[in-house]
């Protein structure tokens, strides 16, 4: 589903990813965490193109992604991106920030796309807030606004950067919850978090970056229970203490 | 001083100053309309990431801002026949008018984007819209928002302006009460009554833009 080969990533002189391999697979739910400043952000965005990449390849479906001929157009309507700062358009209403991009981009009906979009908002639990505004919803009420956003492109892959981390803690749970359901529904997910239950609940590995280089990866269990590398250790033990 | 002032030949040339205001505010009015245009592609022009774009709208903008619009209004009257380009008077004026405001409005327009917080263009891309998509629904709709009210302090200035297409004898308020002053020998009546219909026409856009401030406001305390 998505395969990444020898990809570097360069901000200027700064080597922010260094020779990553992964390959993800169709339904498989993957989390993302290490230290600040690690690459995980720029991991995930480099997926649908936010990012370019110096060298290497990334494949999503199939398609290398990281060349000039792909169009990039199809393969971003085919992945779901929830931002940490959860960026809905402030000056539409929740219904169309939803239809908005599969009306524009992928041509479908509006009336059809905006019985989808109520559909998915019912289905993260805000049906009646359709026709708010963003200002006028809570964090976690953004949050799942952001994720129908996602699935409404009917998408491939759904990808997560800290989609909690902005929250209040009260909130968390709410935006967890609408998380796992879609894991169970085997979507297939990655997702940066230092949220533990969350991981241990429903991913199938956990990727531990440090310094721009994926140190360790393994199932949630082995990851949490009996962390390898020295620096897992020593991370697992500072988000411990702070949870 | 009053008992001098003749509001006789005021009412007199009300006529020809209703004609002049007429003619200023559609002046006026076409002027900002295609001022917008020129204003949105310059902006977009010197946003792009073309440096050929980028460097032409830099050239058109700073060379406008930089030099009297009376300088870039005889330029276009005496230069363009020069070039064997005809336009009547009217149509000069609007075209000095126009270039004139675009490149501040560019400017208005420019600071309007770059307020608007990164992240949503971002997910606007990662939901594979493109650049002019984005621009459309995204980013513009925001930007005009937030810069109306200095879109509608752009056009009055631009309403005062146009008093300058009067030199090349297009009869518009000013010229009117040109007129007046001159064949009546009344400057003070003349531009008393010129004065009075430019504050008529400011109230009325400092209106709108009262208005459309306290929408504003409004709309973000939801
Ligand atoms: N747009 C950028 N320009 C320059 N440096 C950046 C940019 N984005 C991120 N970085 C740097 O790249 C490194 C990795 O960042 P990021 O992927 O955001 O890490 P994480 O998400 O793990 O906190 C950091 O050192 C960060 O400062
Ligand atoms: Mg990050």
């Amino acid at each position: 589903m998505i395969i990444f080969k020898n990809v570097n990533k360069w901000f200027g002189s700064l080597h922010v990813l260094k020779d990553i391999n992964l390959h993800i697979h169709p339904g498989e739910v993957v989390v993302v965490c290490g230290p600040s400043g690690s690459g995980k952000s720029t991991l995930i965005r480099c997926i649908n193109q936010l990012e370019p990449i110096q060298k290497g390849e990334i494949y999503v479906d199939g398609i290398q992604v990281n060349k000039r001929s792909t169009n990039l157009t199809k393969i971003r309507s085919e992945i779901g991106f929830v931002f940490q700062q959860f960026n809905l358009y402030p000056h539409l209403t929740v219904l169309e920030n939803v239809v908005l991009s599969p009306i524009k981009v992928k041509k479908v009906p509006r009336k059809e796309a905006e019985e989808n979009a109520l559909r998915l908002l019912e289905r993260v639990g805000i049906p009646d807030k359709a026709n708010d505004y963003p200002s006028q919803l809570s964090g976690g009420q953004c949050q799942r606004v952001a994720i129908a956003r996602g699935l409404a492109m009917n998408p491939k892959v759904m990808l997560f950067d800290e989609p909690t981390s902005a929250l209040d803690p009260e909130m968390i749970k709410e935006v967890l919850d609408v998380m796992v359901e879609l894991a169970q529904e085997g979507m297939t997910m990655i997702v940066v978090t230092h949220e533990m239950g969350f991981a241990r609940q429903v991913a199938d590995r956990v990727f531990f970056m440090d310094e721009g280089q994926i140190v360790e990866s393994n199932t949630p269990d082995e990851f949490f229970d009996h962390p390898e590398h020295e620096r897992t250790k020593e991370f697992l033990s500072k988000i411990i203490t702070h949870n | 001083m009053l008992e001098h002032f003749s509001f006789r030949v005021i009412g007199q040339y009300l006529p020809l100053f209703l004609k002049g205001l007429w003619a200023t505010c559609w002046i006026s009015g076409i002027s900002i309309f295609f001022a917008l245009i020129i204003g949105v592609v310059a902006c977009g022009m010197r946003l792009s990431k073309n440096k050929f774009f980028q460097k032409l709208a830099g050239i058109y903008i700073e060379s406008i801002r930089s030099t009297p619009l009376l300088a870039q209004l005889y330029f276009f009257y005496f230069g363009l026949p020069s070039l064997h380009v005809n336009l009547n008077e009217v149509q000069t004026g609007i075209l000095a008018l126009a270039l004139n405001s675009g490149a501040y409005i560019a400017e208005i327009v420019r600071a309007g984007i770059v307020s608007i917080p990164h992240g949503q263009v971002e997910a606007a891309t990662a939901y594979g819209l493109n650049y002019f998509q984005r621009m459309r629904y995204i980013i513009l709709p925001q930007a005009l928002g937030v810069t109306i009210p200095a879109l509608l302090g752009q056009f009055i200035v631009l309403v005062k302006d146009s008093s300058l297409v009067s030199l090349i004898s297009v009869l518009e308020l000013t010229r009117a009460g040109q007129l007046m002053a001159s064949e009546r020998f009344m400057p003070a009546e003349g531009f008393f009554t010129v004065a009075a219909f430019y504050l008529l026409i400011y109230y009325i856009l400092k209106y709108l833009s009262n208005w459309w401030q306290n929408r504003l406001i409004y709309m973000e305390g939801h």
